[in-house]
């Protein structure tokens, strides 16, 4: 995995599973596809005649400019699974995403207040699991989505024993 | 409201193992407004019939009078039953560490938080209660939610009473837990009071004043352009909404007043509805210094803090919990910001500060700025064109200072120890210009600490070293000790404080106001 600019130097990342690409397909086609088909309703209306407004043009023009974003959206997807990872150091948890809007987090273990493991349909299918782990701060948006289930459990009870081990109050 | 029940006449007492009641008003001063209510709606017809220049007593009233009465009867009987109960199953304790509140008769709540957990204790009298004596005390836990334990009313020597002794316990002053009653409360050093002018000038010269001065400019402009005076009419509510906004800001504002005691950081403030909350300085998360440019004038400062259990400001009672300073001369920030960062880590904290909150990198291509601050790279001058030269941050040996804005002048201090999390964020355009966003996390608050466009190199080195130091700084977590390093700016507080028996020097003042 090709270290960018904003990580800190030497660190070896894990990346999660290729699979979790399916998860982000299914997520993409339920918001994507519905929305482009409910924008294409006035095209339909105009073509039958139905309505006189909008004009032909614009009735093409927005949903051919949604389908187009969400084309591109879906282009992004695999590279987007490609950029999350996520490295054990230590003392803390760091946590990458993103390639045009990147960003790289460190969660401290003695920060840690606890660590969710949750499973939506499409991963339990997979075998996927998200882990999130929470901070006292409602900033810490600390999410590692597509993570093989045992990979999951055994980060659940890594940070669990290790945010004991280090457990520091406020 | 005369007593119906007997229970209501037994003195506020033990009850059984230490677990006490709230006074027996406090119902009714909770729960004037469904009584006022009852009396409105008994009342209503006979003002009518007032109004309407008729006989002051319905003359048909003399067949309906059992069933009025009946009615009433039933509908007080139920209030005032209703207040009793829920007052009479309201129980609270203060032992072994931990505070419990029972409350409800029909879904009962059984509550305990542990009180070396607290975050800040605060002690509210809204006007009623503080015409019957009487002040609602909140205990606040971290959790961004509601108030852990809410005990309203108790009297007001009572609530101080706890207080000091919750502090105590909290703090680790008391040994044996069954000596609480002989607590006394911790004396008390006034450090600042906002006088009530600056504050209502403070109010006038804000940014809201500067809005509804352009909108007035504009609804003035328009209707002399349409000849439509109509347009005024509409303005009413909205003139209404903003003296209201003013009065609350002013109301809550108004004499305050920050002291320093050996439980902590103490705030007063309020005109009707007063108010006194204690911060032990550990739990401070962030603080953030801000200046608006109209401040400017007069040196004027805005200080908030995020704690724990505060949560966000969403309401106006938040925004004021969490406001350390409404209005403030520099002297006075940096004497807050002596009390909330004992130890800045810094040989000379007083050039730092203001470097902070007023320094500026020269414009020239001196890689970073002669005053300890690292600020934006000049390479990136076209994406922050105001603020490259105020953007920066420093990192002392307690927190980390990050400075921001060329005319909203604002520092942001974050004591390593506090930090929860950070991230490094990068955009396309940031990328282009090889610099990065650095945001740190904190618990919910209006203080929002994010480094901007720092290089990319001094980012990453930043977001390296700051864990480390955070770990380090947790490793030696000091906080309980504040007073030791607070002790030069009060040695008269930390005398006081080692020998409770000596009778108050004339320095500390003895305020009864709660």
């Amino acid at each position: 995995m090709p270290t960018e600019a904003i990580d800190p130097p030497g660190v070896q990342w894990l990346r999660v599973s290729p699979k979790y690409v399916t998860v982000r397909l299914v997520e993409w086609a339920i918001g994507n596809v519905l929305l482009v088909a409910v924008l294409s309703l006035p095209l339909v209306f105009v073509l039958l005649g139905w309505w006189r407004w909008p004009p032909l043009w614009l009735a093409i023009a927005v949903p051919a400019v949604m389908l187009l974003l969400a084309l591109w959206r879906l282009a992004l997807i695999p590279r987007q699974v490609r950029a999350i990872g996520y490295a054990e150091r230590d003392d803390d948890l760091l946590i990458r995403r993103g390639i045009f809007f990147q960003r790289t987090m460190v969660v401290p273990y003695g920060r840690m207040q606890y660590v969710d493991v949750a499973v939506g349909p499409v991963e339990r299918s997979l075998g996927l699991c998200t882990l999130k782990l929470h901070t006292a701060s409602t900033g810490t948006n600390a999410q590692l989505p597509g993570l093989p289930a045992q990979e999951g459990a055994r980060l659940r009870e890594q940070l669990s024993a290790r945010g004991e081990a280090r457990l520091a109050g406020l | 409201m005369s007593p119906v029940d007997p229970a209501v006449a037994l003195p506020d007492k033990a009850v059984d193992g230490g677990w006490k009641r709230v006074h027996p008003a406090s119902p009714f001063v909770r729960g004037w407004v469904a009584l006022a209510a009852v009396g409105f709606f008994f009342s209503r017809d006979a003002f009518e019939r007032m109004l309407q220049g008729r006989d002051f007593v319905d003359p048909n009233l003399t067949g309906r009078v059992p069933w009025l009465l009946a009615g009433g009867a039933v509908v007080l009987l139920l209030t005032v039953g209703g207040f009793i109960l829920s007052w009479y199953f309201t129980r609270y304790q203060v032992a072994e560490g931990f505070v419990r509140v029972n409350t409800g008769f029909l879904f009962k709540q059984q509550r305990q938080a542990r009180l070396d957990r607290v975050q800040a204790i605060d002690i509210v009298q809204p006007l009623l209660a503080r015409i019957f004596g009487l002040a609602e005390l909140k205990f606040e836990v971290a959790d961004a939610g509601e108030s852990a334990v809410r005990l309203a009313y108790l009297p007001i020597d009572q609530a101080k009473q706890l207080r000091a002794s919750i502090l105590a316990q909290a703090a680790g002053v008391v040994s044996e837990p069954g000596s609480t009653e002989e607590i006394r409360e911790a004396p008390e050093h006034v450090v600042l009071s906002v006088p009530p002018g600056r504050l209502l000038g403070s109010l006038l010269l804000s940014e809201q004043t500067v809005g509804i001065l352009i909108g007035a400019a504009v609804v003035v402009s328009t209707s002399v352009l349409l000849e439509n005076t109509a347009i005024f009419l509409a303005l009413i509510p909205g003139i209404l909404g903003i003296g209201a906004s003013y009065w609350s800001a002013f109301n809550k504002g108004y004499n305050f007043t920050a002291a320093i005691s050996p439980d902590g950081i103490r705030l007063r403030y309020g005109l009707l509805d007063t108010q006194a909350q204690t911060l032990p300085p550990g739990r401070i998360q962030a603080v953030m210094v801000r200046q608006p440019p109209i401040w400017r004038l007069f040196g004027w400062y805005r200080m908030h803090v995020n704690v724990a259990g505060y949560g966000a400001a969403g309401n106006s009672d938040g925004a004021a919990r969490t406001m350390l300073l409404p209005v403030g001369l520099k002297s006075d920030v940096l004497r807050m910001m002596s009390l909330v960062l004992p130890d800045p880590g810094v040989d000379e904290p007083a050039a730092v500060f203001n470097a902070g909150l007023e320094g500026l990198a020269p414009a020239g291509h001196v890689p970073a700025g002669t005053d300890g601050f690292v600020t934006t790279p000049r390479r990136a001058r076209l994406l922050a064109p105001l603020g490259w030269r105020r953007n920066g941050f420093l990192a002392t040996g307690t927190a980390l200072l990050i400075r921001s804005g060329r005319w909203w002048r604002t520092l942001v201090m974050v004591p390593h120890q506090r930090t929860q999390s950070m991230a490094l964020h990068q955009g396309p355009l940031a990328r282009r210009f090889a610099v990065a966003d650095l945001v740190l996390h904190t618990t919910a608050g209006p203080v929002l600490p994010r480094v901007f466009q720092a290089g990319v190199t001094e980012a990453v080195e930043l977001f390296d070293q700051q864990a480390a130091r955070a770990r380090e700084a947790r490793k030696r977590q000091t906080s309980e000790q504040w007073l030791a390093q607070v002790a030069p700016q009060a040695p008269e507080v930390a005398a006081a404080a080692a020998q409770t028996e000596e009778p108050q020097t004339p320095n500390q003042e003895d305020r009864h106001d709660g």
